[in-house]
């Protein structure tokens, strides 16, 4: 149902309360992820993928370490005909450690926070102010399954593409 | 795909952006912040010499070393002047608190600010007139005019007494120094009625008298003792998650060992000094006690006494104490008294009962082991190896605060502290966590009615909720910077009286109007009410705050105050006693104005009126609160504290709060280190010093010496240890229709009763209706799962809240959030409030549940229910 490329706008209307909450954020718009000329990245193909098994991968650039995983549970933003593959920044939003997955969630052993890979990076515990920015994927006809957008600040920039 | 805009950059800070002090204005921790602003537009660039923070931003910055700047952090405010402006509320790494730390709750300052263009829009603007079942924005003159003339009616008509208020009380917020010293001024002084309540609660109390008549201030400990203990013990208190950079910028290091360097510099010659340990004392295994286990495995000793024997257990750990002679006899000798040690000997520690049977006893009622009594009593009291005296600091909250016998539980914790020496020295202490930050000064030398203590100081103060709802003498009722109808225990009962009692009065006036036309002005209106008041059992509300809360709801004028970043205001942190300005970076919305202009406004408005009438005695009453600033008021708060030209053993005898010789100034100069109260002013240099850790000399009693208490004697049964209040549910078949144990608590996730976070895209995710938290074999039994829908409900109210299925707590009881944003768990929450303090026990009651049928669609979908204790 919620396919990569569908607008915002038509996916947040499902949603009464935060669609109105957001109609009038107008500075927000200025700069709602995604922003920026993000590339194309391809990452696996489906058919490596093993449930709870991560591969890592760096996006949108090498300094910017991010997961890609099956979590076998359809989540928010999943791709792949069980909608359970997603991907996420794997730099926590809260001081910027590495993330874990473990047990069908990510969490952060610097001051524990956990994030729900199938709630959009829901920080459901600890102290991230910031769900984990989840990354567009696409799945083309072959099972190649390409980063194309990463919605959310990447911890430690103020741009997720470096400036020079 | 994201479930709200999120952003992927952020504008960046020119050199020349203004820069302000402030403090996050949540929990009781107290981080730093530093504030950014600067005109939408004129942004700063990437290198480090274009920018106000000096960083290179064409680099991945390292993690934690890094300034974190998170979406969350920025935002676009106007001012007055009609100009935009960016804002980066950043946790400061000058603090010595945060370093730079944050959590989920600070980390959203910058989103609780006002802004036309976001929910905050929410925030009330001008003030309100209930006018039959609506509310009009009127003036400032006219609400205030209203006001003075009801309150001046109501006094010269019933006497002080039928005012009643409610109050904030604390730091942080909205409140501080100077709006609590303001508010204190127009009831203690221009008021002088005894009917104050404060806060969450329906007295006007302190709730650790227990200690503070001992001749400890709750705050007298320094973050860095909880660096430099050998053991850590929180008490009723979940610190992970309501103290949070506390505990993980604090408490962790020392758990991992990282702080050893520090107390070996701190420590005697050949004292051992290792990784601490941590012993957590809760009926629910928090997210506290999981974090601990997966840093510090095998030195976490975790205690779940039955809900409400907690005083109980703190005795029979110091009787494990006492009996292996771990206590600090040479600390007991000089600095307690002996005359009331014999006291706590007798009816504290039960000598005169055979020690196994004691233990058999304590083991009945408190459900906890001899053998993790006497774990306990040993990673607190058993000197280390050497024979150096082992440093525990004992942190204890709203888990015994809110519990079973106020006074003689908070009593306890303290003397196992006295007991084993743990006053004054690096790495000790003992004293509440705090929920809020504090900011208490108010004119108690000048107040012309009596404020009393407990039952051992005049006490105890009168139930102003009981007040309120029953005794018609009560007439005008002021509720400010609190929102009772989510927050005080009982709170079913509460809303109804007061909606029954205020609807009164205003059917009164509609009437009125129907038969003779809209009051032609305040002076009319004002007349109107007083009539009404005397002839209806209508009850007068006010309410002031930032938002339209749900007790404004029932309110005749409601009053838009100014909040966090839109005045200057000064508090103190629990863990500390460090003084902080959290200055003004932008203006308040529409004509909000600060509390304590509110106050001012209103007692010089009454100043006016008795003049008019040559009632001068009483007009010298209300007058001097015709403040121009900030700054004034905060200075004028200054005058209540004693001379603070002592030495430092006679920092003892100082109020915890004592600033007296620190300005608003000499704040901005001192920026993120603050100053420690209490405050001395040096008697050599007369500069003012500060005050790193309490009691190193000597109490806070006349002769300096710690006062020993003996509790109440305790029955082993439980239906004849709890009151009244509980034992009705185990009689007459309720025993069956109410089968679990309730208790209730907060999350990390979001403050208090939300009144920012229910506008933040986040919270409404995670947190979208009240939860209880029920273990896995309960569940099981009643076929419940994560995400289901139940009905909470016991003979005082009921409350419909969302199911997390955990570990957390116990099988027969029930944990949930005490309240969320406009519902509350309070509603189950008995009446009984301690005898010798009136504060509520709010964390036990007894409650049915019942599941509704079908799920909320887009709760299941959109609200992870993962276990949140859970780290492995
Ligand atoms: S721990 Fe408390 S003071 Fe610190 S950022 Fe969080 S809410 Fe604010
Ligand atoms: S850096 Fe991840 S929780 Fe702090």
């Amino acid at each position: 149902m919620l396919k990569a490329g569908l607008s915002r706008r038509t996916f947040i209307g499902g949603s009464v309360v935060l669609g109105a909450l957001l109609t009038n954020f107008r500075f927000a718009k200025a700069f709602v992820a995604p922003s920026l000329p993000y590339r194309r990245k391809k990452i696996a193909n489906i058919r490596e993928l093993r449930t709870h098994r991560p591969i890592m991968f760096n996006y949108p650039d090498e300094n910017s370490p991010a997961i890609l995983v099956k979590i076998g549970r359809p989540a928010i933003g999943g791709i792949g005909p069980d909608k359970d593959i997603v991907a996420f920044s794997a730099l926590c939003t809260h001081q910027g450690c590495p993330i874990q997955y473990s047990r069908g969630r990510f969490i952060c052993k610097c001051h524990y926070s956990m994030f729900d890979p199938a709630k959009n990076g829901q920080t459901y515990q600890g102290h991230a102010s910031e769900w984990l920015p989840q990354i567009r994927l696409r799945l083309d006809r072959k099972g190649n399954i390409y980063a194309e957008a990463i919605e959310g600040l990447v911890w430690g920039r103020v741009i997720n593409l470096l400036p020079k | 795909m994201a479930l709200f805009a999120r952003k992927d950059r952020l504008p960046i800070p020119p050199k020349d952006a203004e820069k302000k002090t402030t403090v996050c204005q949540y929990c009781n921790v107290g981080c730093g912040y530093d504030v950014y602003k600067w005109p939408v537009g004129k942004d700063g660039g990437p290198k480090p010499s274009e920018n106000a923070l000096g960083i290179d931003f064409r680099k991945q910055q390292v993690a934690l070393q890094g300034q974190a700047i998170i979406e969350n952090m920025h935002t676009v405010v106007m001012d007055k002047d009609g100009k935009q402006y960016n804002v980066l509320v950043l946790p400061s790494k000058a603090s010595p608190i945060n370093r730079g730390n944050y959590s989920i709750r600070g980390g959203t300052n910058a989103q609780a600010t006002y802004a036309p263009s976001k929910p905050t829009r929410n925030r009330l603007h001008y003030p309100l007139l209930r006018v039959g079942d609506q509310f009009q924005p009127i003036s400032w003159d006219e609400a205030i005019d209203i006001i003075a003339r009801v309150v001046k009616g109501v006094k010269d008509r019933w006497g002080p007494d039928s005012i009643a208020m409610k109050v904030h009380d604390h730091g942080g917020s909205g409140s501080g120094f100077e709006d609590n010293w303001a508010v204190g001024k127009f009831f203690f002084v221009a008021v002088g009625t005894r009917m104050l309540s404060i806060h969450n609660r329906p007295a006007y109390n302190s709730e650790v008298w227990g200690q503070r008549e001992r001749g400890a201030h709750e705050l007298n400990y320094s973050y860095e003792d909880a660096r430099l203990a050998d053991t850590i013990v929180l008490w009723g208190a979940n610190s992970f998650e309501t103290a949070s950079v506390f505990y993980t910028e604090h408490m962790l290091p020392n758990l991992q060992g990282a702080t050893i360097g520090e107390k070996k510099k701190i420590y005697r010659r050949g004292e051992p000094a290792e990784a601490a340990r941590m012993i957590v004392v809760d009926p629910r295994r928090t997210a506290s006690v999981t974090v601990a286990e997966d840093v510090a495995p095998g030195r976490v000793l975790h205690l779940r006494p039955n809900l409400g024997t907690d005083y109980v257990l703190a005795n029979a750990i110091a009787r494990a104490i006492y009996e292996k002679g771990w206590h600090d006899e040479e600390f007991i000798k000089k600095r307690t008294d002996l005359n009331t040690f014999e006291d706590y000997k007798k009816k504290s520690l039960m000598l005169d009962v055979p020690y196994e049977e004691f233990m058999r006893r304590v083991e009945r009622l408190t459900g906890v082991s001899k053998r993790d009594i006497e774990k306990a009593a040993e990673w607190i009291a058993k000197p280390k190896r050497g024979g150096y005296r082992r440093r525990t600091l004992i942190i204890y909250e709203k888990g015994v605060i809110w519990g079973y016998k106020n006074y003689d539980t908070i009593a306890s914790i303290a003397q196992i502290a006295a007991l084993t020496g743990n006053y004054g020295k690096p790495g000790t202490g003992c004293g509440r966590q705090g929920g809020h930050q504090e900011g208490y000064v108010r004119p108690h030398s000048r107040s012309r009615a009596k404020l009393v203590g407990s039952i051992y100081a005049g006490g105890p103060p009168p139930n102003i909720d009981e007040y309120v709802k029953w005794d018609l003498r009560s007439k005008v009722y002021f509720v400010s910077g609190t929102d009772p109808y989510l927050s005080t225990p009982n709170a079913q009962e509460y809303k109804k009286r007061i909606h029954e009692r205020t609807l009164a009065l205003t059917k009164f006036l509609s009437e009125y109007a129907a038969a003779a036309g809209e009051p032609a002005g305040s002076e009319e209106r004002a007349k109107r009410i007083l009539e009404g008041l005397g002839k209806t059992d209508g009850l007068f509300l006010v309410v002031i705050n930032m938002y339209q809360i749900e007790t404004a709801r029932d309110a005749h004028i409601v009053l838009p105050a100014a909040g966090w970043g839109e005045t200057p205001q000064t508090s103190i942190n629990c863990n500390s006693r460090l003084l902080r300005i959290y200055d003004k970076f932008m203006d308040p919305p529409g004509d909000a104005k600060p509390d304590w202009w509110i106050w001012g406004r209103i007692a010089t408005r009454m100043k006016e009126l008795y003049e008019a009438e040559g009632n001068y005695k009483e007009a010298k009453y209300c007058s001097g609160m015709d403040w121009k600033d900030a700054a004034e008021v905060f200075e004028d708060g200054a005058s209540e504290f004693p001379d603070n030209r002592v030495s430092k053993a006679d920092e003892a005898k100082l109020p915890a709060e004592c600033y007296k010789g620190v300005t608003h100034d000499l704040l901005r100069k001192l920026g993120q280190k603050g100053i420690q109260t209490p405050v001395r002013i040096d008697p050599r240099t007369g500069k003012p010093v500060g005050t790193k850790r309490r009691y190193t000399y000597k109490f806070g009693t006349p002769d300096g010496k710690w006062k020993w208490y003996g509790t109440d004697p305790w029955d082993p049964d439980p239906k004849k240890f709890y009151p009244p209040q509980i034992t009705k549910y185990f009689e007459h078949g309720n025993e069956k229709r109410f089968p679990f144990w309730f208790t209730n608590g907060r999350t990390q996730i979001f403050w208090q009763t939300g009144y920012h976070d229910r506008y933040l895209p986040e919270k409404v995710y995670t947190i979208p209706m009240p939860y209880i938290e029920m273990n896995y074999r309960d569940a099981e039994r009643l076929g419940i799962k994560s995400g289901d829908i139940v009905e909470v409900y016991n003979m005082e109210g009921n409350c419909v809240a969302v199911v997390y299925v955990n570990d957390s707590p116990p099988p027969g009881t029930v944990y949930g959030i005490m309240y969320r944003f406009h519902e509350s768990l309070n509603h189950l929450t008995t009446s009984y409030t301690d005898p010798k303090t009136t504060i509520p026990w709010y964390k036990a009651s007894r409650v049915g549940i019942r599941k509704l049928s079908g799920k909320l669609e887009h709760i299941a979908k959109y609200t992870s229910f993962l276990p949140i204790n859970d780290f492995k």
